[in-house]
């Protein structure tokens, strides 16, 4: 009798024993999901939603207008010239921000506690406004009274004196200088940390077996970071093609578009000639070149991963 | 001890709660004006408007020009727009206006006429649209001339010049000497738009700007003195006229006017607010500082006293959304009443109203520029509809920098304006 009666509660007792368990992870994220729901799910179909229509962005006054503005966008020379900009962006990025970080968080590493003025020192221009800092530079690279120019002048090299910002050819390259200045920092510190988790058994093993000092940074060191340098690459990839502020206070994209990022193109699109539609589908598309690229570069870089 | 702690909150909240009842209906207003004296003369007004207006109270927010553009549209964008808003009429209000979001002043101005007919008439061109009236002239005059630094003419026995040969010798004798022409800081892209507009009045007269943008039949922005306007305009770039750097300096950080104090330029187009500007700045250089009419082109229709310019520029505006618009009303005439005007007069500017006495000369001659002049251009960048604002702005920066021909960025207007202006 007993046994039957177990026998008959013991199905249910499993359904609400795995139904509990079920439950239980739902719940605990539901407010994650729901948060990302609400902050990027929604925004961003919203933002594709915005991209199919024409509309100034005040008022009922929007047209349906389909895939039109894609279609416009595929031939935009503007956004095309944009996103090469992006990508030389990133690509400088990374082959000056990242190197030059290394080297400075490795002299810092080496040495030591003695450095610590330096690493606040260095730190620095992570710590600006990047509008003072577009203020700032505008008056450094200022070809009238700029000291740069001023600096060329005297050292007898008046041919390398420039209108920086006020030359198509320069613009782009003249900001990137600052923005590198402005970012290295932040890479040093990732470096940095990343130094001091380095066991210094390793390195006195190595010495012992007559490592040279390079042998040590690039059969060692380097590989034990690989997995930071890989991060702050991303890093640099993903920031380099969402960037903004600098170019925005410093050339507002031009002379003649000349540092035109995707970024400012957009921002332009939707506050200057009041285009909301077409600046959504400038939007969209800034959003799936960069998961694209991002996507890609992880997995690139995947590949090259080795145990350490 | 824990009721009567309890009774005394419950009493305390039900007489906020009365308080909150009798609490005035509050106006919101935003405005551009952050310098102190611009800023003092409509605080004053504001709190006129409150002593005239028992029951409203004001509250202002400044905001400075450009972030103000932004946050403007944004506003609008979300329907919750201030009561009161500072614009420039033209093409970016007849966007507000379009989506319903501005009140109609035609009808208050009506009972109103005593009032209206204080100030100029042509005050009300900018903000009328399709024959209503959407903002009332609130801040200055202006008139775009050639600002020059008259000891450096003086120096190299150089007198203004009339016409545009005589401004070309002008250029070649002070380049010869070493010494920029002209001062433009064109990265925001409006100060050079100026001289296109000139060049575009002194060659097709009035009507080629008007006829093009209303789409008149013959009206094109590639008609050909726009296409000459180009020419000309490349024709100065090419002689040296413009100081090194002008298409990357920045006009906000006062980079044309240092070419000036400096020396190293002799003279620059623009707005006449420009003085005040020099005025605040380097109050020594307002002893060289003299300005002239721009050029006329031999041949062309333009006649000499026409300006590029705006008549009462900012604008005061009521928007839709406002739940009190007959205060909000109030508020904006209380902004341009007799005492403010005569404070701004004191700050140097001028609230287009009729028999305004200046003792100031050069004020006095601005003044008598604007109202001798045939014909006010309103700038291209504030009349036209946005988009077309943005390429006409575009168009004439790579103008300057020679990399589109005149053709090219003639037809790029058109072909634009075609599409947007129907």
């Amino acid at each position: 009798m007993n046994t039957h009666v177990t026998m008959a509660a013991l199905p249910s007792a499993i359904r609400r024993q795995q139904y509990a368990r079920n439950l239980a992870p739902v719940l605990f994220l539901a407010p994650a999901v729901a948060l990302l729901v609400t902050f990027l799910v929604y925004p961003l179909g919203q933002s594709f939603h915005l991209s199919l229509l024409e509309w100034n962005g005040l008022g009922e006054n929007s047209v349906f207008v389909g895939l039109s503005n894609w279609a416009v966008l595929v031939q935009d020379t503007v956004f095309w010239h944009a996103l090469g900009n992006n990508l030389l962006l990133a690509v400088v990025s990374v082959l000056v921000q990242l190197p030059v970080a290394m080297a400075l968080a490795l002299l810092l590493d080496k040495a030591g506690r003695g450095s610590r003025t330096l690493k606040i020192l260095y730190f620095l221009p992570l710590l600006f406004s990047s509008v003072a800092l577009g203020v700032i530079f505008k008056n450094v690279y200022d070809p009238n009274f700029g000291p740069i120019n001023a600096v060329l002048q005297t050292l007898g090299a008046p041919a390398l004196a420039q209108d920086w910002l006020g030359d198509r050819s320069y613009a782009l390259g003249a900001v990137a200088a600052v923005i590198c200045w402005q970012n290295i920092p932040f890479y040093m510190i990732l470096f940095l940390a990343g130094l001091a988790s380095f066991p210094p058994e390793l390195r006195e093993a190595a010495t012992l077996d007559g490592a040279s000092n390079s042998t040590i940074f690039w059969k060692i060191k380097l590989p034990h970071l690989q997995g930071t340098v890989r991060t702050a690459a991303m890093l640099a990839v993903i920031g380099s093609l969402r960037y903004f502020d600098l170019i925005y206070v410093m050339t507002g994209g031009g002379p003649e578009g000349a540092s035109e990022l995707m970024a400012t193109y957009m921002y332009r699109t939707v506050f200057s000639s009041f285009q909301l539609g077409y600046g959504s589908t400038i939007a969209s598309a800034m959003f799936l070149v960069v998961t694209l690229i991002a996507a890609f570069g992880m997995r690139l870089t995947k590949r090259f991963e080795t145990e350490v | 001890m824990k009721l009567t702690l309890l009774t005394a909150a419950l009493v305390a909240a039900s007489f906020t709660y009365a308080a909150a009842a009798q609490e005035p209906k509050v106006i919101t207003e935003w405005d551009i004006q952050t310098q102190p004296a611009g800023s003092k003369i409509l605080q004053e007004a504001l709190e006129r408007f409150e002593k005239a207006n028992p029951g409203y109270k004001a509250q202002r927010s400044q905001i400075p020009n450009d972030a103000y553009k932004t946050k403007i549209k944004i506003a609008f964008g979300a329907n919750e727009p201030p009561c009161v808003f500072t614009n420039w009429g033209g093409g970016t209000l007849r966007e507000f206006v379009k989506a319903g979001q501005v009140v109609d002043l035609t009808p208050y101005l009506a009972k109103d006429a005593a009032f209206k007919d204080r100030f100029l008439a042509t005050a009300f061109d900018v903000t009328t649209i399709q024959g209503k009236v959407y903002g009332l002239p609130g801040e200055n005059t202006a008139a775009t001339v050639i600002y020059y630094n008259s000891e450096l003419f003086a120096k190299h026995g150089l007198t203004p010049p009339k016409t545009w040969p005589e401004l070309l010798k002008v250029v070649e004798t002070l380049k010869a000497q070493g010494i920029a022409p002209f001062a433009l800081a064109n990265k925001a892209k409006w100060p050079g738009s100026m001289y296109f507009m000139y060049l575009v009045d002194r060659i097709g007269g009035p009507d080629a700007f008007r006829k093009a943008a209303l789409r008149s039949p013959g009206g094109s922005f590639a008609d050909p003195a726009f296409v000459e306007a180009g020419r000309k305009l490349q024709e100065l770039v090419k002689a040296g006229a413009f100081a090194q750097g002008f298409n990357g300096l920045d006009y906000d950080v006062g980079a044309s006017r240092r070419l000036l104090y400096s020396g190293k330029a002799a003279m620059t187009l623009m707005g006449t607010w420009e003085s005040s500007s020099i005025k605040n700045e380097n109050p020594e250089f307002v002893k060289k500082l003299d300005f002239f009419a721009f050029p006329t082109i031999p041949g062309g229709k333009g006649q000499a006293g026409n300006i590029v310019g705006s008549v009462g520029n900012n604008f005061y505006s009521v928007s839709s959304a406002c739940k009190s618009p007959d205060a909000a009303y109030q508020m904006i005439k209380s902004m341009v009443d007799e005492p403010s005007v005569q404070a701004r007069l004191q700050d140097n500017r001028l609230v287009p109203v009729k028999g305004l006495q200046i003792s100031d000369p050069t004020m006095q001659r601005v003044m008598k520029l604007v109202a001798d002049a045939p014909f006010v251009q309103y700038w291209y960048d504030q009349e036209l509809p946005p988009q077309l604002a943005e390429l006409h702005k575009d168009t004439v920066q790579a103008l300057f920098g020679l990399s589109m021909t005149p053709e090219e960025a003639a037809q790029k207007m058109d072909a634009l304006a075609a599409q947007i202006l129907r």
